[in-house]
């Protein structure tokens, strides 16, 4: 795979990924739903599986995470904006390790029971470790400092909550296996290129002429 | 014999699923019930709370409610700058914050706190408890 390919895939699928975190994601949590575990289940484990899939490349997933936790925290208005960018970039990093075993072709994941296996266990750690991540560096970045009692009493409530984006997850990761056989290094770089750079300057100019919009 | 990814893979799930629902269950049966709010072992109600002190309003974050420093005092809680203060939620959600903070934050008519100075992480819903403890 082509270096300058793999980075502009890289800042696409982030991009992509930090602009539904977001915009998608302030809507959810305005309809009173629970956007965490729908976030995580759709849309982080939906964009990392899609470019897993698509460049077959290790190491891609932490980039992205990182492109879309920068985005994230471009948009201060909705959620809790520092908790949800390191929840993103730390999904990234327990997507790729949980991946990392995994074969490039992902021929282990022919039997639909695997599939499905592989999206809970996917939807499960991302969401429940992004979460405890969060409320170890949140506090920690803050005046109050951190204290480790508080996050014990509240694990099982994250351990609850994580079912859902289990569930989603379980359900969506086995959908996305449908655009296993497109293969992104036939793509034309006139095509390629340009469409990568229209999308990702559509995410940010989005997310912040949100937050303009919301400033003002 | 060492397991296979084919059968270590759905095994793993399997032990999700029913670690979520184990943990689904436990909230549920331990959540707690948001009518008193407890602070200083003394159980209060939300609307002797608010008699008991001054209004706050964080205007930016449109938030109004009891100012929490002149509660603690209210409340006869010696030497309050000496302590932390944990602010505990129905559903298990808490948070531990220093005096500094709670002179930046407010207890809003529907037992939620918020802080002007502190990350929204830090916003407790249907609190059921404002606990003590020593500065160490």
């Amino acid at each position: 795979m082509n270096k300058k390919k793999l980075i502009a895939g890289i800042i696409l699928f982030g991009s992509l990924w930090g602009f539904s975190e977001t915009i998608i994601g302030s809507y959810i949590n305005d309809y009173g739903m629970p956007s965490g575990a729908i976030m995580t289940g759709i849309f982080a484990i939906g964009f990392m599986m899609i470019s897993r899939l698509l460049y077959k490349q290790r190491g891609m997933q932490i980039g992205m995470g990182l492109v879309a936790g920068t985005l994230r925290l471009f948009n201060p208005f909705v959620g809790c904006f520092i908790c949800s960018a390191f929840a993103i970039m730390a999904e990234g990093l327990i997507f790729e390790l949980l991946w990392y075993k995994l074969s490039l072709d992902l021929k282990e994941l022919k039997p639909m029971s695997m599939k499905l296996s592989m999206g809970i266990i996917s939807g499960y750690i991302c969401f429940t470790g992004g979460f405890i991540v969060t409320q170890i560096l949140t506090p920690i970045v803050s005046s109050a400092g951190f204290h480790i009692q508080n996050l014990i009493v509240f694990l099982p409530q994250i351990l609850s909550r994580g079912l859902l984006a289990a569930i989603i997850s379980g359900i969506a990761l086995p959908t996305i296996f449908i655009l296993k056989n497109i293969d992104i290094s036939k793509i034309k770089d006139r095509v390629y290129y340009p469409t990568t750079a229209t999308i990702t300057i559509f995410c940010w100019v989005a997310v912040i002429l949100n937050t303009i919009i919301m400033i003002s | 014999m060492p397991m296979g990814k084919e059968k270590l893979i759905p095994f793993i799930a399997i032990a999700i699923i029913i670690l979520g629902a184990s943990a689904n269950a436990y909230v549920y049966i331990n959540q707690k019930d948001a009518t008193c709010i407890t602070i200083n072992e003394q159980d209060y109600t939300i609307n002797q709370l608010f008699s008991l002190t001054i209004p706050r309003e964080f205007k930016e974050l449109e938030f109004s409610g009891i100012a929490l420093d002149a509660l603690i005092n209210k409340v006869g809680i010696a030497y309050p700058e000496s302590k932390d203060y944990t602010i505990i939620g129905n559903d298990g959600y808490q948070k531990t914050v220093k005096w500094e903070n709670l002179q930046n934050g407010l207890l809003t008519e529907d037992g939620m706190v918020v802080f002007s100075d502190l990350p929204k992480a830090f916003r407790v819903k249907n609190i059921v408890e404002i606990g003590v403890v020593l500065n160490e």
